[in-house]
């Protein structure tokens, strides 16, 4: 399993190597001053992060006034006319949302919009892998109607019934421009690290505070069943391979014809390097020890080489 | 503990009654120790016709719920009298509901306000809180019916917990003039001789002459010593009562919780299990059992002096700090007291605040955040609270003064003298440390509550106002602080050693302060009145300017709070707590984009002894931004002994400054920490603790930690860099 996926990250490294990373980032109503200011905030510094980011990067941001679900719908008329199927589409959804039992809506100045406009909106994008990133209370009421194969859903709360506001996202953010969350160190951030990194601040936030946990980020990247909070069971290799957010010069190396033997030898290498791990538990520790070390060496050596 | 209800003797006046016993008798012959006569006499009882009698009945046959059923039925009618709800209440009390307890004495007192047994009902609940409301019940009832030896048994024991012997043991002589079988005030004559380090032998030879299976006086004067730290001392007694009395299910309870509080655990659980399973299971039961079901997530690491039982899920991150503070502090206190303790001192640190308080289940005082028991420090953990409420740091020199203290005077101090002592401590500690005048002090100092030296105790056992334990520690810590600037450290010393050798406080104060106990008073409040006369004298004005500043702030009227606020800190500068002028004031200077005034506010606050990690934090950043690293870390490292745990950033800043500042060995401390954090970059954790122990000279273990780092992200390139560096047969940080 840990093979596949580092074999499909690669292969979807190389893949984007030429694509566009399309976000649309929606500061919903506010209502109370600190509300608006908090959510305003959340979206400037995504957007700022986002489009730092590079070139390839197109930003759409909608925040107060403008945050209207007219606005949002030509919004996202403007990325389905631009978004090649190649193309990574990324939403992040900010502020308020409700959840009546059956249907989920998301709070914008003037009529709300449910889960399914929205889906339906994301259905018409015609990027193959997408992201949506619900912060909002309530949230995980929207997962049923925005799953579809090929798009990872993240929310906030765990249900529709979770309907205090959050705080998900202010970690969100803080994913995003904290390098510590590319856990791999693979100069990029993908939507499972970011997923982690916030999911554990906000767990930390509440177990700091001492009160009850009123929100429990969930996510599904399978297009069926039920979110979860941990990746395993088919759930989690898109979020692991979906590259959020480029930190360096991840790709630079792919490009290049004249290092691809040395390109070949690192991955051997590194799938050696996850062979290893995965026999750790019947291996003599001593044993685990110098091949682990003799492949880390050799590894590092061909990265020595690789960018020179 | 529960008093003892069900074989208290009551004389019920039920000349209406068609059967020859009444309760009452039944219950005589119980204390007195005829129990097959008692049997039979609450067998006969539940066969009468009126529910009253069968409920006593039932009561005295230990079947609790018919006997409850019964009392119901005894109280449906309008016009039932109201000893029933007394009786029903002390049904109620005995098996562990004081609420529902509490309440029938009350509507017993509705039907008739002179009922002496439904305010002696009311005290007995209060007492078991420590309630200073106790007293007052107690002597309410003993106006309403003088003759009620049970008052006065009770009033004894308050007494004594409040430290006045004489009155105790007064009030324990009416009882035995109202009853020649008042066994719990003879008791409370024993405990008196024990807590005198007399014989008690005359005492309980009285009570054997009454009733040799009377377990209950031996429990009594076994709680009575655990209130004076004579934890094996009670263990002794607790198992005298078993021996007397081995279905004493309550001595059994008590001695599972006594022996867990001297670290043991194999017996209590055995203890606390036979009390439960014979149905004792009042709260402190049960969660004793449940806390020593806990300790299977703990690891207990032993050196020469300590034992630090912590809980698995921090103990990495805690270790590192705990243990070497508390070497610091057996160190300091050694050569300070001129003694060594007999054994490693054992600190048990609970991250479960509920688990925390079990441990102080039943003892008086805030016990709030640590408690010692002989040579057994319990405590909470910094994860136990919300960050920046406690000081594990201030908080282990105040417990461990106390096991140092209890042991030099082998457990004979009086509770003022070593919470005052333990207070000082910190202080001598850190000047951040110190017994600071809270708004609750300088209001009693105002109210002039602060109570004389001689009668200090009892601020701690029975407030009387809801602010008292925490003046009277304060209190208590003044006047350590007070004699040691006007007589020097060594009179405290003196004291210690007069308490070892059973003086009471007047003795000591005349002897070693060379004062009239009066006198010293006078002394010590002109001191506090020249320390704190001027914060005293404008605390209101103060208040009233506080608000309107918290106002001013509130509506981000930076230049407002930036022009009033020196001059408001400067009329009660230690006060930090929630809504302080400093943190008013940074937030006004950063606002006004001054960096160096907001750095300074908050460098005030800092040494005024303000502890939230948030602001700490941020003067730390400022300091850095400003190129003060050495400060930046000071600040730091203070966050350590707030809250060290659940905050990676703090470890990872920490570590990174002390590496920027070639203090090598605090950056493997910090990153160490930053690891056993389980940070979510766990590879990044790894290699900033194998660049310092790198840059520290510790090639071994360098490599081991950029192993690690790599093993989880084998393409981190700084990472590869230094194992290949690693690899070179003369690798040197050079």
């Amino acid at each position: 399993m840990r093979i596949a996926l580092l074999l499909a990250a690669i292969f979807a490294i190389a893949a984007q190597a030429r694509a566009a990373s399309y976000y649309v980032i929606v500061a919903g109503l506010g209502g109370e001053p600190d509300y608006v200011q908090r959510f305003t905030a959340d979206a400037n510094e995504l957007d700022r992060t986002f489009k730092a980011s590079g070139e390839l990067a197109h930003v759409f941001t909608l925040t107060g006034q403008n945050a209207t679900a007219a606005q949002f719908r030509a919004t996202m008329i403007t990325v389905a006319s631009q978004a090649k199927p190649d193309d990574d589409f990324t939403l992040v959804l900010i502020g308020h949302g409700s959840y009546d039992g059956t249907e989920y809506k998301f709070n914008l100045a003037g009529p709300d919009l449910t889960a399914a406009e929205i889906a339906t909106m994301c259905d018409r994008i015609a990027a193959r892998h997408q992201l949506i990133v619900d912060t909002t209370s309530a949230s995980g009421g929207a997962v049923p109607a925005l799953e579809r194969p090929g798009r990872a859903v993240i929310a906030a709360t765990k249900s529709g019934t979770e309907k205090n506001a959050t705080v998900f996202a202010r970690y969100w953010v803080e994913a995003l421009q904290d390098s510590s969350s590319d856990t791999d160190k693979s100069d990029s951030i993908s939507a499972m690290e970011a997923f982690i990194y916030a999911a554990k601040k906000t767990a930390e936030f509440y177990d700091s505070q001492k009160r009850l946990a009123t929100e429990h980020a969930v996510f599904n990247d399978s297009g069926a069943g039920s979110p979860v909070r941990e990746a395993g069971n088919g759930q989690g290799m898109l979020m692991s391979s979906f590259t959020l957010l480029r930190l360096g010069s991840s790709q630079e190396a792919a490009n290049n014809s004249a290092k691809r033997p040395l390109l070949e030898k690192k991955e051997q290498l590194e799938q050696k390097i996850d062979m290893l791990k995965y026999q750790k538990a019947a291996m003599d520790p001593a044993d685990y020890k110098k091949q682990l070390t003799a492949a880390l060496v050799d590894l590092a050596k061909v990265q020595e080489a690789l960018d020179q | 503990m529960k008093r003892a209800t069900a074989i208290s003797v009551f004389l019920l006046i039920c000349a209406a009654s068609a059967y020859a016993a009444v309760p009452g008798d039944c219950w005589k012959l119980r204390k007195d120790g005829h129990s097959s006569q008692a049997q039979a006499c609450f067998e006969e009882m539940t066969q009468s016709r009126d529910a009253y009698f069968r409920a006593e009945g039932f009561w005295g046959l230990q079947d609790w719920e018919h006997a409850n059923e019964q009392f119901r039925l005894a109280t449906q009618p309008a016009d039932s009298k109201p000893l029933y709800k007394v009786r029903w209440g002390r049904l109620l009390y005995e098996r562990f509901n004081s609420a529902d307890a509490a309440d029938l004495f009350r509507e017993a007192l509705a039907k008739d306000p002179s009922n002496a047994g439904a305010y002696l009902g009311l005290a007995m609940v209060f007492a078991d809180s420590f309630d200073g409301k106790a007293a007052e019940y107690c002597s309410k009832a003993n106006a309403l019916d003088p003759k009620l030896a049970e008052a006065h048994e009770l009033m004894a024991q308050l007494e004594l917990e409040n430290g006045d012997r004489d009155a105790a043991g007064a009030e324990s002589d009416k009882a035995i003039a109202l009853e020649g079988d008042a066994l719990d005030a003879m008791a409370i004559h024993a405990a008196i001789e024990l807590i005198s380090d007399r014989s008690p032998d005359a005492w309980f030879a009285r009570i054997q002459a009454v009733n040799p299976g009377y377990g209950q006086a031996y429990a009594l004067v076994a709680h009575e010593l655990e209130l004076n730290y004579r934890y094996e001392d009670a263990v002794t007694y607790y198992r005298k009562a078993i021996a007397a009395d081995p279905s004493l299910w309550s001595a059994h309870s008590a001695l599972g919780i006594d022996l867990m509080r001297l670290g043991k655990e194999d017996e209590p659980r055995k203890e606390l299990e036979l009390s439960y399973n014979n149905g004792y299971r009042n709260a402190a039961t049960v969660n004793s059992l449940r806390l020593l079901d806990s300790y299977k997530n703990f690891e207990t690491v032993r050196d020469e002096t300590t034992n630090l039982k912590l809980d698995k899920s921090e103990a990495g991150v805690l270790l590192p700090y705990l243990q070497p503070e508390l070497h610091t502090i057996v160190a300091t206190y050694e050569k300070k007291y001129r003694m060594t303790l007999p054994g490693p001192v054992q600190i048990e640190v609970y991250p479960n605040h509920e688990d925390f308080a079990v441990r102080t289940m039943g003892m008086p005082g805030l016990g709030a955040l640590g408690v010692t028991f002989g040579e057994v420090v319990a405590m909470d953990s910094p994860s136990a609270r919300k960050p920046g409420d406690f000081n594990w740091g201030s908080m282990l020199w105040h417990e461990m003064s106390h096991v140092f203290i209890l042991t030099a005077t082998n457990h004979r101090v009086p509770r003022w003298f070593t919470e005052g002592l333990a207070v000082h401590e910190e202080g001598e500690r850190s000047p951040e440390w110190k017994n600071r005048a809270t708004p609750e002090v300088l209001a009693a100092i105002r109210d002039k509550k602060l109570l004389p030296v001689a009668n200090l105790d009892r601020g701690f056992v029975y407030p009387t106002y809801p602010s008292q334990v925490i003046v009277s520690y304060f209190q208590a810590g003044s006047i350590c602080d007070f004699i040691k600037e006007k007589w020097g450290d060594d009179k405290l010393l003196d004291m210690v050693h007069s308490y070892a050798q059973l003086k009471t406080t007047p003795e000591v104060i005349q002897q070693d302060i060379g004062l009239a106990p009066a006198e010293f008073d006078k002394e010590y409040l002109a001191w506090i009145d020249a320390k704190y006369g001027a914060e005293v004298a404008h605390f209101d004005e103060w208040r009233q300017k506080l608000k309107a500043l918290v106002l001013a702030s509130g509506q981000k009227q930076y230049d407002t709070v930036r022009a009033r606020g020196p001059a408001l800190a400067a009329m009660y500068p230690q006060y930090v707590g929630e809504a302080n002028v400093y943190e008013m004031m940074a937030d006004a200077d950063r606002a006004a984009g001054d960096a160096k005034a907001e750095a300074a506010a908050l460098t005030t606050y800092e040494h005024e002894g303000g502890q939230d990690p948030d602001l700490l934090k941020r003067l730390a950043a400022l300091d850095e931004a400003g190129g003060e690293k050495a400060k930046a870390a000071a600040t730091l490292e203070r966050i350590n002994y707030i809250y060290p745990v659940k905050d990676e950033d703090l470890h990872r800043r920490l570590g990174d400054l002390l590496y920027a500042l070639k203090d090598y060995d605090g950056s493997v401390r910090e990153y160490k920490a930053l690891v056993a954090s389980q940070p979510v970059d766990k590879a990044g954790a790894e290699f900033a603790l194998a660049q310092a122990y790198f840059a520290a000279g510790k090639k071994d273990k360098a490599e081991d930690s950029v192993l690690a780092a790599l093993e989880i992200a084998p393409g981190f390139r700084p990472a590869q860099k230094l194992l290949l560096q690693l690899q070179q047969p003369d690798a040197s940080t050079n």
